[in-house]
Parts: C-alpha cells; sequence; structure tokens
C-alpha cells in the first residue's frame, strides 16, 4: 500500500506499483513496434541501471546524472534513489564544470564524457527507502546572478511542490512533451517528476525543434486522440514558426508552460495563437522552487501558488513562505521587487545590484538602466569581472544600424557611451570592458547565465582567443558565431611588419574550436581542403563564423543505426549530445565573413579522436 | 614624431591596464591620459605607478601633484622615465 495520505506523490514512489501495463512513457518513433514504455519495461530498465551503479560502487554514494533525455534520465535518477544514493544534476556538461564536480567525489553517470551507464541485462530492481528528510538531489543556479550555488532538495520538499501541481493542474493521463533541460529544477518537477507521480505518460525523448513538436503532436493525437502539455521556455516560444501549419494540430495541446524567465507578451500571444492554448508562466527560482503563475494574456500579475504567502516590505523586495523551502515556516527574501495585492502581485524587476569598483559601492541595475535610455541601445548588462579590480564589463543589444563592425567604430561608440554615462557616474566605475551584440545571449532556460557571460569575457583571459558576441544554431550541424578580433591577441605582432592582422592558421583553429563548443565535434583535424584566405581580418573587425557538418556515415559509421539527435539552444548542451557523430568522419565547412567581404574559408576533414570514450 | 621609448610605454599603458578597444596608433602622445583623452582613472593611475617601477625601478608618490604632471600625457610620462629610470 501507499501512504499517499501522509505524503506527497513523489515519497508514494508509484513507479513500485504492479500495474505492469501502465504507459509510462511514449516512444516519439514512428518505426517502434510499440508507442509505450510500459512500467514492467521502466522497472527492468531502473534494475538494469542498478546492476551497473552496483558493480561500480557501494551505497550510499553521489553520482553526477545528466542525459540528453527524459527517460533515461529518470531511469537513472530512481535506479540511484532506491539505492540510497545522492543525484547532482550539474547545469551543464562542460568540462570545468564536470571537473569541479569530481573534486567533491561524484561518480559520473549518464551522457557524459566517461559516464556509466545502464547494464545491458535487464534485471529485477531493488527498492530502498526514500525518507522525507534526505536529499534527493543537488541542483546548481544558472548563476544569472552571480557565481552559481549549489542548492539541496529533500524529498519532502520535492513532494510538497509536486502534490501543489497536481491539485492545481492535473494531468490526468495527458502526455507531457519537454521542451527544456531536466537539470533545472523547472525542468525536473514539469517534465520528470510530475508526469512520473500522476501516472501520467511523458515523451521519451526531449522534443527539440518545433517542427519535431508539430509531428510529435499529430502522431500523438493520431494515435491516442488524447490531450497533452507542452513544458516550454521564452526562447522556443519566442522562436514558434509561422510556416508550419499549426491548425493540424489545434486542440492537442490542453496546456502550455513557460518558465526560466518572463515571457515577452507578444510571444505569449504569438504562442497562444499557433498552438491555440494560453501560455501559463510560472515564476519561481531554483532556491524556493515554484511561487506563482499567470496567464499573460488574462492578467500581467502573478498569482502566487496555492500555499504560497508573499509579502513586500518597504523597499518592495518580494518575501515568502512555502511549504517546499528548505526552513517553510521562515519568511524568505527573493531578489525581486514586487508590488503585493493579497495572492496575488506585480512583478516590479530584480532588486539594485550592487558591485563594488575598486572600492566604491555602485549600483549595476543603475548602469543597465541609464545604458538602456541611450538612444540605439536596446538593453544593457553590467556585471563586475572578477580578478581586475571588479572593474565592470557591459553587454549592449544595439540597434542593427549601431552595431560597430572595425576597430575605429568601437573605439568611438565606446568613447560616446562612457561620455554620456560621465554626468552621472564617477570615471572610474565606468564599464571598462564592452560586448556588443544585435541578439541578447541566453542560454535554454532563457537566462544571460554564467556560461553566457563566462564566454562574452572569456578572450581577457585567453589572449589567443577570439572574442565571442553571441551564436545561433541551425539544426545540429550547423551554427553562426558572431565574433571579433581582440585588439591584444596575441597573434596579430609581427605577421606583418606594418599591419597586423589575424593569420589564417588562427582562423581554421578558431573554427576547429568552435566546432567542439558549439557543435560538440570532437575529432582531431586530419585534412583541409579549399582553404582561402581572400581578404585580411584586422584587430577590431566582427565577423560571422558560419560552420557546417556533415557526417560520412559509410566510412567509419559502426552502428546499425544512427541517431542524430536535435539539439537545443543550449550550446553547451550540445557539446557531448551526440556521442555517434565522434564516430563518424566529419567535414566542416567554416566561412568568415564580414561586411567587407570574406576572410577566409575552406573545409576541415575530422576523424575520431582514438582512444576517447563516450558514454 | 613616436619615440621608441614612448612607443614601449603604450604598449606599457595597454598591457597593464588591459584596456582591450585602445590600440598604440590610438594613443596621441600630447593627448591627456587621464579623464578626457584616453579616458584613464585613479585605479589605473595605481596600476600605472606599480608598472613603472617595476619595469623601470621608478617611484612615485602616488598622490602628489608632482605625479599628476608626469601623468599628464605619453610625453611628460616618457620625459619622466627617461629622466629617472634605473632599471
Amino acid at each position: 500500500m501507499t501512504n499517499d495520505a501522509a505524503h506527497g506523490p513523489l515519497l508514494a514512489a508509484r513507479w513500485r506499483e504492479r500495474d505492469p501495463a501502465r504507459a509510462v512513457a511514449w516512444q516519439t518513433d514512428a518505426h517502434s513496434a510499440t508507442p509505450w514504455r510500459t512500467l514492467e519495461t521502466f522497472q527492468a530498465d531502473i534494475g538494469a541501471w542498478q546492476a551497473a551503479l552496483d558493480a561500480h560502487a557501494e551505497s550510499p554514494c553521489s553520482w553526477m546524472l545528466s542525459t540528453h533525455d527524459p527517460y533515461r534520465f529518470s531511469c537513472a535518477l530512481i535506479a540511484a534513489w532506491e539505492r540510497g544514493d545522492h543525484v547532482i544534476l550539474p547545469a551543464d556538461t562542460r568540462p570545468a564544470t564536470l571537473k569541479a564536480l569530481d573534486a567533491l567525489g561524484a561518480v559520473r553517470l549518464g551522457d557524459i564524457s566517461g559516464g556509466l551507464t545502464a547494464s545491458d541485462t535487464p534485471r529485477a530492481p531493488r527498492w530502498g527507502a526514500l525518507e522525507a528528510e534526505r536529499v534527493a538531489v543537488t541542483l546548481y543556479t544558472s548563476g544569472s546572478t552571480g557565481e552559481p550555488q549549489r542548492l539541496d532538495k529533500r524529498f519532502d520538499q520535492l513532494d510538497a511542490e509536486l502534490a501543489m501541481h497536481a491539485e492545481l493542474w492535473p494531468l490526468d493521463a495527458r502526455l507531457t512533451l519537454s521542451q527544456v533541460s531536466h537539470q533545472h529544477i523547472y525542468g525536473l518537477l514539469f517534465s520528470v517528476l510530475r508526469p512520473l507521480c500522476e501516472r501520467a505518460p511523458f515523451t521519451a525523448e526531449m522534443c527539440r525543434y518545433p517542427e519535431t513538436l508539430h509531428l510529435w503532436l499529430a502522431r500523438w493525437y493520431a494515435q491516442t486522440q488524447r490531450e497533452a502539455v507542452l513544458i516550454s521556455a521564452p526562447p522556443t516560444l519566442e522562436r514558434l514558426p509561422e510556416t508550419l501549419d499549426w491548425s493540424e494540430v489545434d486542440g492537442v495541446l490542453a496546456r502550455i508552460h513557460s518558465s526560466g524567465a518572463p515571457l515577452p507578451r507578444d510571444a505569449a500571444e504569438h504562442a497562444q495563437r499557433l498552438l491555440g492554448t494560453e501560455v501559463r508562466e510560472v515564476y519561481g527560482s531554483s532556491e524556493t522552487g515554484g511561487i506563482a503563475w499567470r496567464i499573460q494574456s488574462r492578467d500581467t500579475g502573478w498569482t502566487a501558488f496555492p500555499g504560497v504567502e508573499v509579502r513586500d516590505d518597504a523597499e518592495h523586495q518580494l518575501w515568502l513562505r512555502a511549504p517546499w523551502l528548505s526552513t517553510p515556516a521562515t519568511w524568505t527574501p527573493q531578489a525581486d521587487r514586487v508590488v503585493v495585492e493579497g495572492t496575488r502581485f506585480q512583478l516590479l524587476g530584480r532588486s539594485d545590484r550592487i558591485a563594488k569598483v575598486g572600492g566604491k559601492r555602485v549600483s549595476l541595475t543603475a548602469f543597465d538602466r541609464a545604458l538602456g535610455e541611450l538612444p540605439d541601445v536596446r538593453r544593457a548588462h553590467c556585471v563586475p569581472l572578477p580578478g581586475r579590480d571588479g572593474r565592470l564589463g557591459a553587454i549592449v543589444e544595439l540597434a542593427p544600424e549601431a552595431v560597430p563592425h572595425d576597430h575605429d567604430a568601437r573605439r568611438q561608440l565606446i568613447q560616446s557611451l562612457r561620455t554620456a554615462l560621465a554626468p552621472r557616474f564617477e570615471n572610474a566605475v565606468l564599464p571598462r570592458y564592452w560586448r556588443f551584440v544585435e541578439a541578447w545571449p541566453r542560454d535554454a532556460q532563457g537566462k544571460l547565465g554564467a556560461t553566457c557571460l563566462s564566454r562574452l569575457f572569456a578572450d581577457l583571459d585567453d589572449p589567443r582567443a577570439p572574442r565571442w558576441l553571441g551564436e545561433t544554431l541551425d539544426g545540429p550541424q550547423s551554427a553562426r558565431l558572431t565574433l571579433e578580433v581582440p585588439e591584444r591577441l596575441a597573434y596579430v605582432e609581427g605577421h606583418f611588419k606594418t599591419q597586423p592582422v589575424v593569420p589564417g592558421v588562427v582562423m581554421v583553429r578558431w573554427a576547429l574550436h568552435a566546432a567542439r563548443e558549439s557543435l560538440g565535434l570532437h575529432g582531431v583535424c586530419r585534412d583541409m581542403a579549399r582553404i582561402k584566405f581572400p581578404l585580411l581580418l584586422l584587430p577590431g573587425e566582427r565577423v560571422t563564423l558560419a560552420l557546417d557538418a556533415t557526417h560520412d556515415r559509410s566510412r567509419e559509421a559502426t552502428h546499425d543505426k544512427v541517431h542524430h539527435h536535435a539539439h537545443n539552444n543550449n550550446a553547451h548542451d550540445n557539446a557531448h549530445n551526440d556521442a555517434h557523430k565522434n564516430d563518424m568522419t566529419t567535414r566542416l565547412r567554416f566561412t568568415f565573413t564580414s561586411r567587407r567581404g570574406t576572410h577566409g574559408t575552406g573545409t576541415l576533414t575530422l576523424t575520431p579522436r582514438k582512444g576517447t570514450r563516450h558514454a | 614624431m613616436t619615440s621608441e621609448l614612448e612607443q614601449e610605454l603604450k604598449h606599457l599603458i595597454i598591457d597593464t591596464l588591459e584596456l582591450e578597444d585602445v590600440t598604440p596608433e590610438d594613443i596621441d602622445p600630447d593627448e591627456p591620459l587621464f579623464v578626457e583623452g584616453l579616458g584613464l582613472d585613479s585605479i589605473d593611475a595605481l596600476e600605472l605607478g606599480l608598472a613603472l617601477q617595476k619595469r623601470y625601478g621608478i617611484k612615485l608618490e602616488s598622490d602628489s601633484d608632482e605625479t599628476r604632471h608626469h601623468f599628464r600625457n605619453l610625453r611628460t610620462l616618457a620625459a619622466l622615465v627617461e629622466e629617472r629610470r634605473t632599471a
């Protein structure tokens, strides 16, 4: 018997029930023999993961788990939980992030380099004890407001929030389709734990493209005549293309959720018009979990979730109490400013962010606002840069016509921005490092998080790196990066005596590096063809690096079936996204173009790195 | 004309202060280094003082009129180094 009355749906551990035919996950592949992974299969898969874990380490221990897809994630997560282990969810799969967790003694699990995966032999699972007070998962914040923070979530915290959502928005056997990472609290709760706890099916794979969403919705409805729920985020909803015929799947989606960042009003309307249902936005944070929700087309104000108490203080700062906070009885402050009316509130924005520059206190919010009000500036965000006396870096989104394309234009623009700020701020606290972007850099959660920030300023610490100013991915094999040539680039000195330029070999190096970071191509460059450097590339020049990869299946593909996982918006989640493509020969075409013309172009042949193990 | 020493100082300024939008050609030897002109500030003055000490063995009082005079522009800075260098 389960003890639902005493506990919420998570501690009830419904995956242990004897209901072999229950649908746990829906197979998105049209060719699968059966559309379902049943509870029977699920339990066997949990057992297979446990077999692998048992062979590696005694319980209790810590695992760092990251997978591309929700089904594998659920199997591994529950396998570890039922053994009595602790699970850490890295926010991304960058080597530095994983190394830091290695140092904590956590063992790599899932789709990460060196990660353990399930054993090949299905086995009966072993059920342990899930104690309310035990830490279920450790998550990391995005770091959009500073260093990523470690957060422990106990079973009773997750349980309390899951119970509330199940009551407010029951899934009622609808299909959960996820477009967000389950490595973060919102995806963990909404994409994985909610369906598992509410005995509702979820898609075995993550839905990475609007085309896939369209296809899956149509196929799901044709098979089951049942509705679905979409777990999404602003970057995805904003980019839903009009070109797909959404009327074909009208009415299939019963609900859409969005979280991670506020959804712009026109994006909310756009998504509602195309997908045929309102977007229910969830406001919260990794620290607090869900706080409130809204449907923007009805009301811009937020309604506190049942059980959440909110109030504001004299400075309009938001304070809350919720059953799923680590200390439910304590009023906890949030970094947001609000006006509270009963259980509803209006968000005014973040509280002032304060930094110390050369020992002086400055309000970063004041800088953001002052810059944002200048002509041609659409949005600005200032951050203190570590190790530089706290000197500020500024990320500034400009109107396209104001974007500087060479050294002189960039220098003039910086001077005019500094002049405009001079009457209001002391010279010494003005931003020193400027990053001018055409599109606001965001990760898959819709935030300008620590990963984006470190890429934007990486050239300050690496004199061989170009300045990264953003990228767009056009599918899994093609990316366009915006780069600038740093004036202090180590390579430009002494190539030609009179005119400092970027040597061609450096462009090749940049292309290879970008292929690794943005497309997850880890191969070794074996050959170059049709390499040309028609125009000199100068310090300060802004260029677009276009990368297009094609994989040669015939030569080294050893798998019977090659999966091509699509990619989401976050380049870093992609880095290890597809082990298969690194087993093949890849042709990588690169082109560096600026306003003046083409600076470099060619085709590189990448072959698998010997001795690298892919999970 | 820019002397060899002035050229060297330009690189010293750019590297020490990590000025990313300035090339040696952008520094006019007669233009003020601080506030207007190159736009350096009080934190930069401290950094630059340290760099001069390390490279040329020149000691300066951090906040004297004399220092302010030497730091006026690249030429006055070059003259200071010429006169007082021990390294």
